[in-house]
């Protein structure tokens, strides 16, 4: 990515939203049904792009149309949110979606109707408005809640203040939402790989036993689905550090996805996958094999339920989780009818996780692709 | 409501009609009023509301059947007075013939005194134990008499008080007064304890709406409790015809009805009897009985008893009979049932249908008549009687008027043909997208001589499968014939909101591009609703072309689909003929 500083984009930035602004009045001043286009953010227009291994957007789109009784309420919102950002541009300020929310939420005149009811209506204007511009969030001055940790080897340059990653304690340094690189510098790190935790109890256990400095990486967690300030980072430990990446999540259908979102992306984010997916990323655990390789006790696996099933169905149809190694993971997975949390390893001994298991794995290179 | 809930559980205990016979029996071992009150249940007297408004159906049947014989266009006034806690005096008065001092005894003083039993008629009277059995319920609740005022128009005025003797099940007449003044008709007033008045569905109100609904020849005046007078006007002036009385037929008798019948026979014989008594019943068939049964046909029908009865009836269900005739049905007819919907319902679009008749159960005719009224005031409103707030748009519930032989039906409706013939019907397909809350009143009045009640409560007509496919049938039909004007309307309500709708986020979009441009918001707005406003107007007219060629479209695509279901029926009772 061209590193333009941050002037520059804004300017960039606030003439994409003018030339939008003026597309929309021009329509409205000719009679014209005003309308913008916008990419299709479903399964049916995303692909598997080979050449960068991410979800990329396909090529159909959308019209957004103000006389259509379906587009209406969106139409106006997609207005208001574009006026809005220009303004937060304009006052050089950062704002968070839901201070986005905030802000435009009103009633509309003469009604009891709010412009927005909840924020689940205006965060998908956002993504739409950064899909349509091909704009990154963080480039529209605007910031999604962060709820990451991570510690390791390393010093991070945050504006002003040099931060020692080394020294965080037990509770790790959240992951600001803007990662990039002209806020965020990597400094002095002594590492070997990344480790991906799906877990926040996993990531407190690897802390505590102070992991990473005894195997010389750097450990994060996402609590669960990982917001994209910790993927963009790892992304960027995995570029610009060369650290390879890997992930250790629960042997279920969520924590595989989960880790398919950190390697190639995800559906709703697709149009800016190339800034957020680490294609390297290798699946280091668990899977449903580790109950016989490690001698796992069977009481400690959960039966998958219906859900569980279905969600394999329509995941073994991923493009990207095609490869032999995981149809073949899935086979057993549903043939067993079991699935593993990370925590079920405690069985075994508090510290099985961290000095058998892990180590174990890496050295064996036993991964899944 | 709390008094409607144990009506449940106790019918649940009948299960079978009683007869004259046992009740007769029990009259000579126990007293009449201990009789009543262990069976209060069967006689259609329970439940604080349900026993009041039976009340109510016992006095208004026996004004209407009088005033009907008599050929009077019938002019009812029914006042409810409130005198304590659970405690009303009720007034009913006619115009009818009235009645002499000789039969006012029998008619209001006898328990059973004058049952139809005998008589297969198409009747309204069909529930209950008549007006000696409200006599003796108000003598059992409060201990006073009954007071009655009859005169015939020309002079001939009296009044008395009246009791009921329960040992002896006779009237006990005092204070026998003749009068100056001159009356026709028949006044009664009566008092009850351990009732309820309430303005619900089930109430004497909606009882006497409905009654009115089925008798547009009749004009009912109710005071309330609380003074409230409502008057459903008379909408016609013709009187309807009389339902001729027809002998049963063989296939519709139950075991115990056939003793009743043999028992008040002159005939010597049962084979006799059975040719005297029944429809469709000639030599041959009673010889195809007499080789079915293995007692004399020479006995005397007054001494046959229950086993020999049930062999009588097995085999009439053996035997092949011609189907009952049709010509006793008497159905309200789509004129009248128009006018009176049109009256007292007012709805902005109604549909009547009366079809032809058909049977049930293998040779029981009936016949269906069905009415959707839309719009208006037809449905149930939910807003709460005394509430209607200005501007705030009145909420209101489907609503189903059931009648057998224009009887109206207020209780057991879920266990009812009407009622699952109604839910089975996919609503949306006329127009209607929530049926439970559209303004729509559904009226079906069931016409047969012999109704299938589910129990003897006789409120709700049992789901035999021809009954249930031919109410089907019918309401298609009547929902065909409106749903246009609901679709249309429904339509007209869409444009109102999609215009409101742009115009209100208009103003939202105008500011916004406004603040995007640096443009003036006023030029912006005014721009933007010249664009709602055309794109309005195009769509209208558009629509205005398509609905001409659509109209038939619709119509032919409903006949379409009733047409198939009708087929379906055919091909169902032909395969069922072969079977049989």
């Amino acid at each position: 990515m061209a590193n333009k500083s941050g002037k520059d984009k804004d300017k960039e930035v606030q003439e994409k939203l003018a030339g939008a602004g003026k597309s929309i009045y021009k329509q409205i001043m000719n009679g014209e049904n005003p309308s913008y286009e916008l990419p299709v953010r479903t399964l049916g227009n995303i692909y598997f792009d080979k050449n960068s291994k991410t979800i990329k957007l396909g090529d159909k789109k959308s019209s957004r149309q103000f006389l259509n009784i379906a587009h209406t309420r969106k139409f106006m919102q997609t207005m208001l949110v574009a006026s809005e950002i220009r303004k937060v541009i304009d006052e050089k300020a950062t704002i968070s979606i839901r201070d986005l929310y905030y802000a435009l939420k009103h009633t509309i005149e003469g009604t009891n109707e709010n412009t927005f009811e909840d924020q689940s209506e205006s965060d998908p204007i956002v993504e739409d408005i950064e899909a349509s511009l091909n704009l990154l969030r963080e480039e529209l001055h605007l910031s999604a809640s962060s709820k990451g940790v991570i510690t390791g080897n390393m010093k991070i340059k945050d504006g002003k203040d040099t931060i020692d990653l080394n020294k965080m304690g037990s509770g790790g340094w959240g992951v600001p939402s803007n990662v990039e690189p002209d806020r965020i510098e990597i400094k002095d790190i002594d590492a070997e790989y990344v480790l991906f935790i799906e877990k926040d109890a996993v990531w407190k256990r690897f802390n505590e036993d102070l992991f990473w400095k005894k195997n010389k990486c750097i450990i994060i967690t996402g609590r669960g689905q990982p917001s994209r300030a910790e993927r963009r980072f790892v992304q960027r430990l995995n570029r610009e550090e060369k650290l390879p990446v890997y992930a250790l999540m629960d042997a279920d259908p969520w924590g595989m996805y989960i880790y398919s979102v950190i390697k190639q992306g995800s559906i709703s984010l697709s149009y800016s996958e190339e800034k957020l997916a680490t294609p390297s990323t290798k699946y280091i655990g668990l899977t449903v094999s580790d109950v016989d390789t490690f001698k796992i006790p069977k009481e400690v696996t959960i039966k998958l339920n219906k859900l569980d099933v279905k969600r394999l169905n329509e995941m073994k149809e991923y493009e990207w989780f095609k490869k032999k190694e995981w149809q073949q993971e899935f086979k057993l997975m549903k043939e067993r009818e079991i699935k593993l949390e990370l925590e079920a390893l405690s069985k075994k001994g508090i510290r099985f996780i961290t000095e058998t298991y892990l180590p174990e794995k890496i050295k064996s290179k036993d991964f899944l692709p | 409501m709390a008094g409607e809930k144990e009506v449940k559980t106790e019918e649940k205990k009948v299960e079978r009609p009683i007869t004259a016979e046992e009740l007769a029996k029990d009259f000579r071992e126990h007293s009449v009023a201990e009789f009543f009150k262990k069976n209060r249940q069967m006689l259609g007297l329970y439940g604080k509301i349900r026993t009041l408004t039976t009340i109510v159906h016992e006095y208004c049947t026996n004004s209407l059947d009088a005033t009907e014989e008599a050929k009077i266009l019938p002019d009812l006034e029914i006042k409810m007075s409130e005198l304590g806690t659970e405690y009303y005096e009720l007034t009913v008065k006619d115009n009818g013939p009235g009645l002499t001092k000789e039969t006012v005894g029998k008619a209001l003083g006898m328990l059973l005194a004058g049952t139809k039993f005998h008589r297969m008629v198409q009747s309204r009277g069909q529930q209950g134990i008549g007006a000696a059995g409200v006599t003796l319920f108000s003598q059992i609740t409060t201990g006073k008499p009954v007071k009655v005022i009859s005169g015939t128009g020309k002079g001939k005025t009296f009044s008395l008080e009246l009791t009921i003797d329960p040992k002896k099940n006779e009237p006990k007449i005092i204070n026998l007064k003749d009068i100056e003044k001159q009356f026709q008709g028949l006044a009664i007033q009566a008092k009850f304890k351990d009732v309820l008045y309430r303005v619900s569905e089930q109430g004497p109100l909606e009882y006497l709406r409905r009654t009115a609904i089925a008798n547009p020849h009749a004009q009912i005046t109710f005071v309330d409790p609380f003074g409230e007078k409502t008057v459903f006007k008379r909408s016609l002036n013709d009187i309807p015809e009389k339902p001729t009385p027809v002998k049963p037929h063989p296939r519709g008798v139950t075991v115990d009805e056939l003793i009743t019948l043999a028992k008040y026979s002159d005939s010597r014989k049962v084979g006799s009897f059975l040719k005297n008594e029944f429809d469709r019943m000639g030599d041959k068939a009673v010889e195809e009985i007499s080789r079915k049964i293995t007692f004399d046909m020479n006995k005397d029908p007054r001494k046959i008893g229950w086993e020999e009865a049930e062999e009588i009836v097995k085999a009439f269900k053996e035997i092949q009979f011609i189907a009952p005739r049709v010509d006793a049905l008497r159905p309200i007819g789509e004129h009248r049932i128009k006018t009176s919907l049109e009256s007292i319902v007012k709805p902005e679009f109604l549909s009547v249908i009366t079809r032809k008749p058909q049977v049930y159960s293998g040779g029981f005719p009936f016949q269906v008549e069905v009415a959707v009224a839309f719009g208006g005031e037809a449905g149930r409103s939910t807003n709460g009687n005394n509430e209607k707030k200005e501007g705030i748009e009145e909420l209101k519930r489907m609503e189903i008027m059931r009648f057998a032989n224009r009887a109206p039906l207020l209780f057991d409706g879920g266990a009812c043909a009407i009622t699952k013939a109604v839910n089975s019907i996919e609503w949306k397909r006329y127009g209607v997208q929530d049926i439970d809350n559209a303004p729509l009143t559904i009226f079906v009045n069931f016409i047969s001589v012999y109704v299938p009640y589910t129990s003897a409560g006789k409120q709700a007509i049992a789901d035999e499968e021809e009954v249930v496919e031919e109410l089907r049938l019918a309401l298609m039909d009547a929902a065909r014939r409106i749903a246009r004007h609901i679709v249309g309307k429904r339509k007209e309500k869409e444009k109102l909101e999609k215009k409101r709708m742009y115009l209100k986020y208009a103003t939202e979009v105008a500011l916004a591009v406004s603040e995007m441009t640096g443009k003036p918001k006023a030029e912006i707005e005014k721009k933007l609703l010249n664009i709602v406003m055309k794109r309005l107007k195009i769509e209208e007219e558009e629509e205005n072309k398509v609905n001409d060629v659509s109209d038939e479209e619709i119509e032919k695509q409903l006949e379409k689909e009733v047409k198939k279901e009708e087929k379906k029926k055919e091909k169902k009772s032909k395969k069922g003929k072969k079977k049989g």
